[in-house]
């Protein structure tokens, strides 16, 4: 069973005091004063591919688009027990949409022998819940999104869980190869220690930039992207709680109203 | 893992053991859980039983507070043989979540909140009567380089535990620094969950850092950093205090004037930290007896006997197994019957679990719990 | 622009709100309205859907009595192929996010995901979505193309009223070959009694606030008017009311809820910890400098034994 997972470094925005700046392009934030981690849904993705391999054998390949400093979060999926990695950089690559990403993606993974192809599936940075998905088709092969649970049945199919709203789980037979969109929660994701990270720094990883992924600059970044992010914006928020005044029948019912306006209830 | 024979053996010194017993028999948590110090060292004797033992979840029980170690009478120190446990169970990834999240969140951010590395000042904001805290440039000059602790930086509960040191340096006219935004973690609590190759990065990152400065002393907030630096550090070339050790000589020299009155029995609880494993007993309790008002108490178990809080030895992230009621709960149901106003500390792990426990016990109106800084912040 | 396309969805005998939700904003946006239904025997269906557009296309066949992506996706590229429209609105859904992108990649058209509004500028369409979190919204514009394909969030602008009547345009299943990647099996629902309160989408959260064991049922009460599951702080747990498993924190579970409604928490650090991936937190306290309202949208500064029974018989009152 080898398996390609594909991880996404982004910064750590997960604490509520996180200050999110947009930056003077308008198109990107201020990102010096961030730590950057392996994306949240990415890191179950690793641990579910490794899980596999643990049990049915083969190997894990990680495969990331990003600038040289998500090599630390490439280091600490081989530390957990991934086997070979590649990494995609270039600085035409910069403004892809997630169907680009899916294209720049399959580049890298269509040379390599798999099974399954694993991503997170969602990024805690842009939220588009759609590169994986996208790959699948890009790669020609089927796909899951929100997976939630793995089995193997028997050679070249699996049974997988998919959570849908409510905490339902749609069971599925799927195909292989096929890439799956895996749903944080699937499996306690281990921890990769400083040591085993140290000691995964002497893995290589394949570079590849535009010119390897056999793809033109029109394919690649803004250009190849057929949707595109202009301009970003600070929604209008207040700093501390909204506070409802009345007594109790007031408040009550001005926040039961509230929660029936945002669908909450 | 592949384990050397005798990994164990020669790392603790197993043999020295005699199994007289004494470090069990003197183990806060024997009360509520399952460990048994004395058995562990024992067994892991044994090397190929080291990766059988390192399972059993009573290794994450042990709060480290030193109090095996003062007993045993070969001078050994018994809980160092489940810090070797618990770091099996680290190299091998497998580790309580939460446990996990606070590693990984100093790896990242240089604390174990999961806080961003930039907002490490923030506690600077809004200190009474102090313009402006004094952040050092690298080669400057100094007497005393203040170290904040992750928790007093980024826990609203105790970031005035950090403005107070700072009030007191500036009352006292102490020259002192701040490294601001680019301190970091001391690596004490990750040495404790296991993480030893962690605990090595912070030992040389910090040393690095502290380096950069011509300081004559490193005061800590937190009796944690304070041990870490002091006794675990390879080649930290800086005399190490605890503010309570400056705190009682600037009080001593006349240079910190207390006279607002605290008027309210007293007990101190010592920190494990600062007692047991540091012997810095006195300081604390001259410093409260310098406070108007103060009615000093004391614990039947206080000084080398003192009941640890259970916030130590990772324990912040670690909860146990056992439904038994917290020690802490334990010492604040004796700081009631000895009738105490105030429980004084002078650890941050030590004021969170204790005033935890006090909300618990519901005892929010009859008493508080603060750190020394906090009374000196009263009392100033 | 031409008419725009919006996929229905329904999932065990259930239209989903979603549905709605998008033919009302496709309604606003200046063309005429198709929904597109894929079911089995699912007239209702196709009646709701026509009262909230100008015209239905309803495929009733037995390949779509469950959600299947690959059978979808066969069927839309045809009729996106045979009809044109102009914009295809598909939830940002489990359904929908496993359907959209891959349908857009195969007909080669401009996509974007999780889209909160849209507006029609020189006859294309222009989104907004989130980033961060919901820290920074952006604005997304396109490529020239005939077609555009965007996956909507749930709840993003609510269902009108409908009031039209629209035509019902009974098709044939477009797709003839039968699908074998994919093959749909169950659904399963979760255990009972088996809370995964970090799965949870809304949370009803027990501090100290309570006082006692006796008061507990309040809570539930609420929790049940709220469809949520219950957690707690740590001294709820230690004093035992609520088991371990339910407790949020830096000890305990860290949850990520669309809805966290903390009651009678006062939101220490190690608490709140916690709750940073949930979407909403709404705090009921009576300590007007309870910290928890730092980390809040809405906040009640009042007693939780006067305010949470009245909430419940609201919520009550609002489904019966």
């Amino acid at each position: 069973m080898n398996v390609v997972v594909c991880v996404k470094q982004v910064p750590d925005t997960s604490d509520p005091d996180t200050e999110v700046h947009i930056d003077s392009s308008g198109r990107d934030v201020e990102r010096s004063k961030f730590s950057f981690v392996i994306n949240d849904a990415d890191n179950y993705a690793v641990e579910e591919a490794i899980l596999l391999k643990e049990k049915h054998g083969g190997e894990v390949t990680v495969v990331n688009i990003g600038p040289e400093t998500a090599n630390q979060v490439i280091r600490m999926a081989l530390a957990k027990g991934g086997d070979k990695a590649i990494r995609l950089e270039d600085e035409k690559f910069e403004f892809s949409d997630a169907v680009c990403t899916a294209r720049l993606l399959a580049s890298a993974i269509k040379d390599i022998e798999y099974d399954i192809v694993m991503t997170g599936c969602i990024a805690t940075d842009d939220g588009y819940t759609a590169t994986g998905v996208a790959l699948g088709q890009v790669l020609g092969l089927p796909h899951a999104a929100y997976v939630k649970s793995v089995e193997v049945v028997e050679e070249g199919k699996l049974k997988v869980g998919r959570e849908l709203e409510g905490g339902i789980m749609e069971m599925l037979e799927i195909q292989t190869p096929c890439v799956l969109t895996i749903q944080t929660g699937i499996n306690e994701p281990r921890y990769a220690s400083f040591k085993g990270i140290r000691a995964a720094s002497k893995k290589e990883i394949k570079l590849m930039d535009l010119a390897a992924t056999g793809l033109s600059e029109d394919e690649a970044g803004e250009a190849g992207s057929k949707s595109v992010m202009v301009q970003y914006s600070v929604p209008e928020v207040g700093e501390l709680a909204e506070m409802l005044e009345g007594d109790a029948a007031e408040t009550s019912g001005k926040l039961a109203g509230i929660l029936k306006e945002k669908g909450l209830v | 893992m592949s384990i050397e024979q005798g990994t164990f053996v020669q790392k603790y010194d197993l043999l020295g053991c005699i199994q007289c017993g004494r470090c069990t028999g003197g183990c806060p948590v024997t009360v509520r859980t399952e460990l048994n110090v004395r058995k562990f060292v024992n067994d892991t004797i044994e090397d190929d039983r080291l990766e059988e033992l390192s399972e059993k979840p009573e290794i994450w029980d042990c709060t480290t507070c030193n109090t095996c170690a003062l007993r045993c009478p070969k001078g050994l120190d018994p809980f160092e043989v489940l810090l070797g446990l618990r770091s099996m169970r680290a190299e091998e990834g497998n580790i309580q979540p939460t446990a996990r999240d606070a590693l990984e969140s100093m790896f990242n951010n240089g604390n174990p909140w999961g806080k961003p590395a930039a907002r490490r000042v923030d506690w600077m904001e809004g200190i009474e009567g102090v313009e402006k805290v004094r952040i050092l440039e690298p080669g400057e000059k100094a007497d005393v380089l203040i170290h904040i602790c992750c928790t007093a930086a980024y826990d609203p509960r105790i970031m005035p535990l950090a403005k107070n040191l700072v009030r007191v340096m500036e009352a006292a006219g102490v020259d002192y620094g701040f490294i601001g935004v680019e301190e970091k973690h001391c690596g004490s609590e990750a040495r404790r969950l296991g993480e030893e190759g962690l605990f090595e990065y912070f030992d040389e990152e910090n040393t690095e850092l502290f380096g950069r400065f011509d300081v004559n002393r490193l005061v800590c907030l937190s009796p944690h950093c304070m041990n870490t630096f002091k006794n675990e550090y390879q080649n930290l070339n800086l005399p190490v205090m605890h503010y309570t050790e400056l705190v009682a000589e600037l009080i001593e020299d006349k240079k910190l004037e207390l006279k607002n009155e605290i008027a309210a029995p007293v007990v101190f609880h010592d920190p494990c930290y600062l007692g047991k494993k540091n012997n810095i007993f006195d300081e604390p309790r001259y410093i409260l007896s310098q406070m108007p008002g103060v009615e000093p108490l004391e614990f039947l178990r206080s000084r080398e006997r003192s009941l640890c809080c259970e916030g130590g030895g990772g324990k912040m992230w670690v909860e146990s197994e056992s439904k038994e009621q917290r020690l802490a709960e334990t010492r604040i149901m004796d700081a009631k019957d000895l009738g105490a106003k105030i429980v004084a500390v002078s650890c941050p792990f030590c004021l969170l679990t204790l005033e935890d426990a006090l909300k618990v016990k519901g005892l929010e109106e009859e008493m508080r719990v603060a750190d020394i800084l906090e009374l000196l912040g009263e009392a100033m | 622009m031409s008419d725009i396309f919006v996929l229905a969805e329904h999932r065990q005998d259930e239209l989903r709100e979603v549905t709605l939700e998008m033919l009302t904003m496709a309604g606003g946006l200046g063309s005429p309205v198709t929904a597109v239904l894929f079911g089995s025997g699912v007239n209702d269906f196709a009646d709701k859907c026509a009262s909230f557009a100008d015209k239905v296309i309803y495929v009733d066949d037995p390949t779509y009595e469950n959600f299947n992506s690959a059978a979808y996706q066969a069927a839309l590229v045809e009729l996106i192929k045979a009809e044109k429209p102009g914009l295809v609105l598909i939830g940002n859904t489990g359904q929908g996010a496993d359907l959209a992108p891959s349908l857009a990649v195969e007909l080669d058209l401009p996509y974007s995901s999780d889209i909160i509004a849209v507006t029609i500028e020189n006859d294309k369409p222009v989104a907004t979505r989130q980033y961060y979190g919901g820290k920074i919204d952006g604005r997304i514009e396109f490529k020239d193309a005939d077609t555009y394909v965007l996956a909507i969030r749930e709840a993003a602008t609510p269902a009108g009223e409908g009031g039209k009547s629209g035509e019902i345009v009974k098709t044939d299943n477009p797709v003839t070959t039968e699908i074998t990647v994919k093959r749909f099996l169950e659904y399963v629902e979760a255990a009972i009694g088996e809370v995964d309160i970090t799965q949870s989408t809304a949370l009803v959260a027990v501090g100290r606030g309570i006082r006692e064991d006796k008061n507990m049922p309040i809570m539930e009460e609420l929790a049940q008017a709220m469809g949520a599951d219950l957690a707690a702080s740590r001294a709820v747990v230690d004093a035992g009311w609520l088991p371990q498993d339910r407790q949020v924190g830096i000890s305990g579970k860290t949850v990520k809820p669309k809805l966290y409604l903390a009651v009678g928490i006062s939101g220490a650090f190690q608490h709140v910890t916690g709750i940073k991936g949930a979407d909403l937190v709404v705090a009921i306290n009576k300590d007007p400098d309870a910290p928890i309202f730092q980390y809040a949208d809405y906040g009640i500064v009042d007693d939780l034994f006067k305010v949470v029974p009245a909430l419940t018989d609201k919520l009550k009152g609002m489904k019966g």
